[in-house]
């Protein structure tokens, strides 16, 4: 039995398995940071946010001494999962830790 | 005073949740009607709408023109029952004063609260965002009984700061921030105490707004006042004051209950402001939402300590007031929106830090601190309420104000202070299944808008050179966010005119996606002293600039003394005919771009919603240039390649993280940041900010 966490994310119950939404790749234990599953990127901010400007101090592209832009994908399909805004090094987010036991009984698994 | 101490009040801020049942209230309940409870609810939140009109109608400060108003009626004991707003914080902090009020002068006999009485506040401390936000209260009384307040709070443009426009940049501790205000009787016998405003006039560069928005506050009042009596007369006071409190019970148990649908379990998300004040840095909230049965609990250790010396600090009550925002406009959008919506609600702040400052410390942007904690309650909040109603996962609006300040005399020769409206044009952020709505609004006051450019030109000194929608304002994604606007704007009919702007994210995103969708990119001002702009209107040879993406083209004609400036942009004085340029952001993106229908893309970029440089390179949508017409087989495949492409870029996690965790943020810019990456284990709090202003 699958149950919708986020747009990209399901969270197999049987198998106790987070799970790509698009593609039902199985990705990772699902006690787990889904992030750890999935494959990861660092994109340059201008590959997103052209500067529009140049040479001057402020431009329409963040300030990569503050801020990366970080990509997680599907290692199967290749969808982007979520992306994270972060400053240089900053450890990624475990953004979603749900309480397994309690969505079992919630879901009667 | 019974307090017995000129000291703030640590005891009553804290009571943001209502206060036990009254056994007067309790007796009422047993003979309130479902039927009539429901026809007293309308008519309540009737009333409440007539005053915020009627706010809006009679102010004369841009804000409250604007609809940045929360009016409401609180019971006797000072709880917010019913409020018509969609500035929420407002609405559940302007409890805090009556309460003050209650606890402090109804028993204080040089003092007391008596009918036709009036009561100002602006002090931060209890209204808990900053003193720009100002407020005024009435008693309601009926035979001789206190049966409930009314007020009104909303931003006036101008404090009397050290700075104009009611955020000080340079604010040191809170004796720089201008007229602070506890809660005072300004007004007795249905008359305003002339001397009183003739003091507030005295502290304030904008005295006729000042006075004006006080004014307009107690006429909405009075006539709630009236609204609220023929009601009782009607009803009877039982029914009242029984029914009023009934409200918050009735929240509180819906609450509780909307809560406990949500899947336990924990949700992270930390936020990242690039300004403290005039300079740049780097610092930290650090934002866990912990579900667990029919509560949440907003957990915010480990966030940056609290800067001494500097403006950007906010007290812990804002914080809670912008997690309403979220609350009431969001996630319990169904329920009413009073401080019922709290008993779901715990809270857990750090000791010593920016999110929760104490003693003198100056909280001038305490807006931009808490927009930015705000920002975090969304995306706990989407990632939350996803699995059990998705339709209300919505990627933030915009979050990163970019607002103009300006002071000086306007063209009739009147003395002006304030702010533009132009912060009530960002973009709504992206849902599930459509996109964001374009000039939302401010997603802290959605029921206020930007105004006519008119309006702000009639009295103030500046000319619109062109104030719409910016393609290059959108957070990307499956579905985009709305935009915002782009404002070009020209002193004008004045020797000059100080401006400046306050706001965050041109250096780290305000405003983020969702579920792969893009943030918003980031806000500057562009000055031009000395421009040439004046002179080529007249000229009428050349074409001009029409909206913000040309202002940035090379063939725009404009010439002169060109500065980029920080969204934070310290006020300084601009000339006649000098030139301010500003982007207003738009909504986050939801979901990956990648996903996005094309044929929605060539709508965007056939309506200037987007470029064409992100329809190709952000949506990867494959079309004939000069029709707009979609290469459907091109565009599946340039996607499929752009797919296989990030699985050859993408690494695992160990072999990302080898990398990743070597890198931080230069020293210069993380000073007031904590240790880094974990605020929490770094150096012991910067002193007290008293010693700053000695």
């Amino acid at each position: 039995m699958k149950v919708r966490i986020t747009e990209n994310l399901d969270i197999d119950l049987t198998k106790v398995m987070w799970c790509c939404h698009n593609c039902s790749q199985a990705i990772i234990d699902a006690r787990e940071n889904y992030k750890k599953g999935l494959l990861i990127a660092e994109r340059q901010l201008e590959e997103v946010h052209p500067s529009l400007v140049s040479g001057q101090k402020f431009s329409f592209t963040h300030d990569q001494k503050y801020c990366r832009l970080i990509e997680f994908y599907c290692p199967n399909c290749g969808i982007m999962v979520e992306n994270e805004y972060l400053p240089p090094g900053h450890p990624l987010t475990h953004d979603i830790e749900l309480d397994i036991d309690a969505l079992n009984a919630k879901h009667g698994v | 005073m019974s307090a017995k101490t000129y000291d703030r009040d640590h005891e009553v801020v804290q009571r943001l949740r209502p206060e036990p049942m009254t056994p007067e209230e309790a007796a009422a309940q047993g003979a309130i009607a479902d039927i009539d409870f429901e026809i007293f609810c309308h008519k309540m939140q009737m009333i409440t709408h007539e005053g915020k009109e009627t706010t809006m109608k009679l102010g004369a400060s841009t804000a409250m023109r604007a609809g940045d108003i929360a009016f409401g009626i609180f019971t006797a004991q000072g709880d917010l029952s019913i409020c018509a707003t969609g500035i929420y914080h407002h609405a559940v902090l302007g409890q805090i004063p009556i309460k003050y009020i209650v606890k402090h002068w109804l028993n204080e006999s040089a003092v007391s609260v008596n009918d036709g009485d009036s009561f100002f506040y602006n002090d931060p401390f209890y209204g808990g965002v900053h003193a720009a936000d100002m407020g005024l209260a009435i008693p309601v009384f009926y035979d001789g009984r206190l049966i409930c307040f009314v007020g009104a709070a909303v931003h006036t443009g101008e404090c009397g700061g050290s700075e104009p426009g009611g955020f000080v940049q340079n604010a040191k501790s809170k004796y720089d921030e201008g007229l602070i205000a506890p809660p005072i009787k300004v007004g007795e016998n249905y008359t305003l105490r002339e001397d009183i405003l003739n003091m507030f006039a005295a502290m304030n560069r904008d005295p006729r707004a000042m006075i004006l928005d006080i004014k307009a506050r107690l006429a909405a009042a009075r006539i709630a006042q009236r609204r609220i009596l023929e009601v009782v007369e009607e009803q009877g006071v039982e029914f009242f004051v029984g029914s009023l409190r009934r409200v918050l019970k009735v929240t509180s148990e819906a609450a509780r209950r909307k809560v406990s649908l949500l899947n336990d379990g924990v949700y992270r998300q930390p936020r990242f402001l690039d300004m403290i004040g005039t300079e740049a840095g780097l610092v930290k909230i650090n934002l866990a939402v912990i579900k667990k049965g029919d509560r949440l609990t907003l957990d915010l250790t480990g966030s940056s300590p609290m800067m001494g010396g500097k403006p950007m600090n906010c007290f812990f009550q804002g914080i809670i007031g912008l997690a309403m925002v979220y609350f009431c406009g969001w996630f319990f959008n169904d329920l009413p929106a009073n401080n019922g919506l709290l008993e779901a609600v715990d809270w857990k702040f750090p000791d010593d830090s920016f999110i929760n400052a104490h003693g003198d410390t100056s909280t001038s942007l305490a807006p931009v601190v808490q927009v930015c904690f705000s920002l975090g309650m969304f995306l706990c909040g989407a990632k939350m309420v996803y699995s059990s109603n998705p339709d209300r996962a919505s990627a933030p609006w915009y979050m990163g104000f970019g607002c103009p300040i300006y002071a000086g005399r306007n063209q009739h020769g009147e003395p002006v202070a304030d702010v533009t409206p132009e912060v009530n044009g960002g973009g709504g952020g992206a849902l599930s299944d459509h996109d964001g709505a374009d000039v939302a609004g401010a997603w802290f006051a959605t029921l206020s808008d930007c105004t006519d450019v008119e309006i702000t030109e009639t009295d103030r000194p500046i000319l619109y050179l062109s104030r719409n929608l910016f393609s290059g304002s959108v957070g990307h994604g499956k579905y985009r966010g709305g935009a915002g606007v782009g404002i070009a704007m020209m002193v004008h009919h004045v020797p000059e005119l100080a401006m400046g702007a306050f706001g965050s994210g041109a250096h780290f995103p305000m405003t983020l996606g969702l579920f792969g969708g893009y943030a918003v990119p980031p806000t500057f001002i562009q000055v031009v002293q000395g421009s040439n702009m004046d002179q080529l209107m007249h000229d009428n040879k050349e074409p001009l600039p029409r909206n913000l993406t040309e202002v940035y083209d090379a063939a725009n004609p404009e010439r002169g003394e060109r500065a980029f400036e920080d969204v934070n942009m310290l006020v300084r004085p601009l000339h006649n005919g000098d030139t301010y340029y500003m982007s207003v952001g738009g909504g986050g993106g939801y979901g990956d771009a990648i996903q996005r229908d094309p044929e929605a893309v060539l709508r965007d970029l056939k309506f200037g919603r987007i470029t064409a440089w992100a329809a190709q390179n952000i949506y990867h949508v494959v079309y004939d240039a000069e029709a707009l017409r979609l290469d459907e087989a091109a565009t599946q495949s340039r996607r499929q390649e752009v797919l296989e492409a990030r699985k050859k870029i993408g690494r695992p996690y160990d072999e990302f993280m080898a990398d990743w965790q070597k890198l931080s943020p230069p020293n210069d810019i993380t000073q007031y940041y904590g240790a880094y990456p974990y605020p929490e284990k770094g150096v012991a709090p910067q002193p007290m900010t008293l010693a700053a202003t000695m």
